[in-house]
């Protein structure tokens, strides 16, 4: 397994192929992590991912984490938004952390598994399809060239990616002409963390301005030019900082400060058609571009990571059949093109493509001053975790059998469950097989169902069986949702069955599975051998 | 209206002011506020709309 680009989808999917006992091999062609703090929001769903290869402790306990934000018209607050959050739950809606730090999580997971080989200074030069591999040519740091032969190729090498340069494909899509400056600076502060955003602010009149704490007294600034000003002045240095100490001290942020890093951007709404070509898969910025607004970017491309990782280790130890891969392409590119729309709407409030887009929102931010109907204009939109309705994995619910909740497809509900190790989350233990998550409150549960798990399927083609016992019922074996929220948050019954995915969705469900055992040996067949396209 | 339906009629008017063009917006922006008005109960709620409108406008 070969994978071009060590950023933080790179890394994070060696990570996650090592930790299912895959080999594989990155190439990254700097010499270390990123510089500047690129990417620095992760979403929940983001730190779940990087949870399953043991990387969510050392991330959060750097980041910071936060709940909501503020958006300001001139001097006035005319949004506080909150993104939906509960008591002791496994992870915060999303937390601010510089990318470099994500990579380095990620490169220490990778390694930790033993089955990663990260190589800097190592670029990809050529890539040549064979029917069942793939020919890889790398030029590395001491000026030698090799040539690498894989069984598969994942594309993780950015926006500018040379794998998809190399095969001629293209990304199709458009791009915001609008453009934002991005610093970040070190300075002491003692604002809580938020996702803060003014617009026609006093300090830059006309602008846009953003701003997002990050761990180690670092503020993200990011504010948006006028049309007229040249990109390459834009970021001077001379023109950059007293925009930056205006809007500093309006705030009342005294304290000394310095920059450490400016960039520059524009929207972009681009995908590839299709996220495989012959032995070669593409994720995260090789794959699509969308709008920083949102959120979207590096949270997108780390759901390419775990939606690709446990199919890519199922098709390598001989599991599946290779077209399980098409459907990381059916449900990823249809993602992708999901995050574009929401990342576009957003982009249309934050730089008004044309006149009109100007002119409403010019009208929606003084109306959200006495009209709370229209706030939710002003929305950012953070990114939620993407449902796979259409999934050709997904084995369809018989009509009337399940009440509203988790569908094939969703996401599969969180739950705090009573173990034999204390109270645990249910999403802590998806991430390496597929799951059967059995609600009963009887002892034993059916015979199939312990063979499932046991065999003919080995390894992680096997699912791994948990029994769900209801608020008070007999536990041995089982883990007890006191709480009651699985039995509910599942429409669960006596002999409920849901298959969940290693990627933490639901990909099949029997109200009572005690009359249908064979069902859960079809549904694991029709992913895995016949793989449905 | 829901935060959904406010969005899209969001985007149907800036996109109908950008098809229409600068030298029609005013026209278009009255005939949609005097069509809008009509459909007030009365003149004076209708009037409180206009009134808080010029209030923001001059914001």
């Amino acid at each position: 397994m070969l994978i071009a680009g060590g950023g933080p989808v790179g890394l994070s999917l060696a990570a996650l192929l090592g930790c299912q006992g895959v080999p594989c091999l990155v190439l990254e062609a700097d010499a270390s992590w990123c510089e500047g703090s690129r990417a620095i929001c992760l979403s929940r769903r983001s730190q779940e991912i990087l949870g399953w290869v043991g990387a969510d402790g050392p991330l959060t306990a750097k980041g910071l984490s936060w709940v909501g934000g503020r958006s300001y018209f001139r001097g006035a607050e005319v949004l506080h938004f909150q993104m939906p959050t509960e008591p002791a739950e496994r992870f915060a809606p999303m937390i601010n952390i510089q990318q470099y730090y994500v990579e380095q999580f990620a490169h220490a997971a990778a390694v930790r598994s033993g089955a990663a080989d990260i190589r800097w200074s190592a670029r990809v030069r050529g890539v040549a399809q064979q029917s069942d591999g793939v020919l890889v040519d790398v030029a590395t740091g001491d000026g030698r060239s090799h040539r690498v032969r894989a069984d598969w190729l994942v594309a993780c090498d950015g926006g500018r990616s040379t794998v998809r340069e190399q095969l001629g494909l293209q990304l199709e899509g458009t791009q915001y002409e609008g453009r934002y400056v991005i610093v970040d600076i070190e300075q002491d502060t003692r604002r809580a963390v938020e996702r803060l955003a003014w617009f026609d602010p006093p300090s830059n009149p006309g602008s846009t301005i953003l701003m997002h704490r990050q761990p180690d007294n670092i503020w993200r600034i990011d504010y948006q030019i006028s049309d007229r000003e040249d990109p390459g002045e834009a970021v001077k240095p001379e023109n950059v900082l007293p925009r930056v100490q205006a809007h500093l001290a309006m705030i009342g942020e005294t304290a000394p400060w310095r920059p450490l890093w400016i960039s520059i951007y524009n929207a972009k709404c681009l995908t590839l058609p299709t996220y495989r070509s012959g032995r070669v898969l593409f994720a995260g910025d090789a794959a699509h571009l969308v709008p920083i607004f949102g959120v979207r970017g590096l949270n997108s491309g780390l759901d390419d990571a775990g939606n690709l990782a446990w199919k890519l280790a199922l098709v390598h130890k001989g599991h599946a059949a290779d077209t399980l891969l098409d459907s990381y392409s059916c449900e990823r590119v249809p993602a992708a093109r999901e995050n574009i729309a929401f990342g576009a709407k957003s982009t249309e409030f934050m730089a008004p493509p044309h006149r009109g887009f100007a002119l409403m929102r010019e009208a929606a931010l003084r109306l959200a001053l006495v009209e709370p109907g229209v706030r939710s204009l002003i929305n950012p939109r953070q990114t939620t975790p993407v449902e796979y309705l259409n999934s050709p994995l997904n084995v369809p619910d018989l009509a009337g059998r399940f009440g509203a909740g988790a569908r094939p497809g969703l996401p599969a509900p969180e739950a705090s469950l009573r173990t034999s190790q204390g109270l645990q989350h249910l999403t802590a233990l998806f991430g390496g097989r597929f799951t059967a998550l059995y609600f009963s409150n009887r002892a034993h549960g059916p015979e199939y169902l312990q063979s499932a798990a046991a065999g003919p399927r080995s390894g992680a083609a096997a699912p791994h069986l948990i029994r769900i016992a209801g608020q008070g019922a007999a536990a041995t074996g089982a883990v007890t949702d006191e709480l009651g929220q699985a039995w509910r948050r599942y429409d669960a019954a006596e002999a409920t069955l849901y298959l969940i995915r290693p990627d933490g969705y639901v990909m099949a469900r029997w109200r009572e599975a005690d009359s249908s055992p064979a069902e859960i040996d079809r549904a694991l067949d029709r992913a895995l051998k016949d793989s449905p396209t | 209206m829901n935060d959904v339906d406010i969005e899209s009629t969001y985007t149907a008017l800036a996109e109908c002011i950008g098809r229409v063009g600068e030298a029609k917006t005013a026209l278009l922006l009255a005939t949609l506020a005097l069509d809008l008005l009509n459909q007030q109960p009365d003149a004076d709620r209708a009037l409180a709309h206009i009134l808080q409108a010029e209030r923001l406008a001059n914001t």
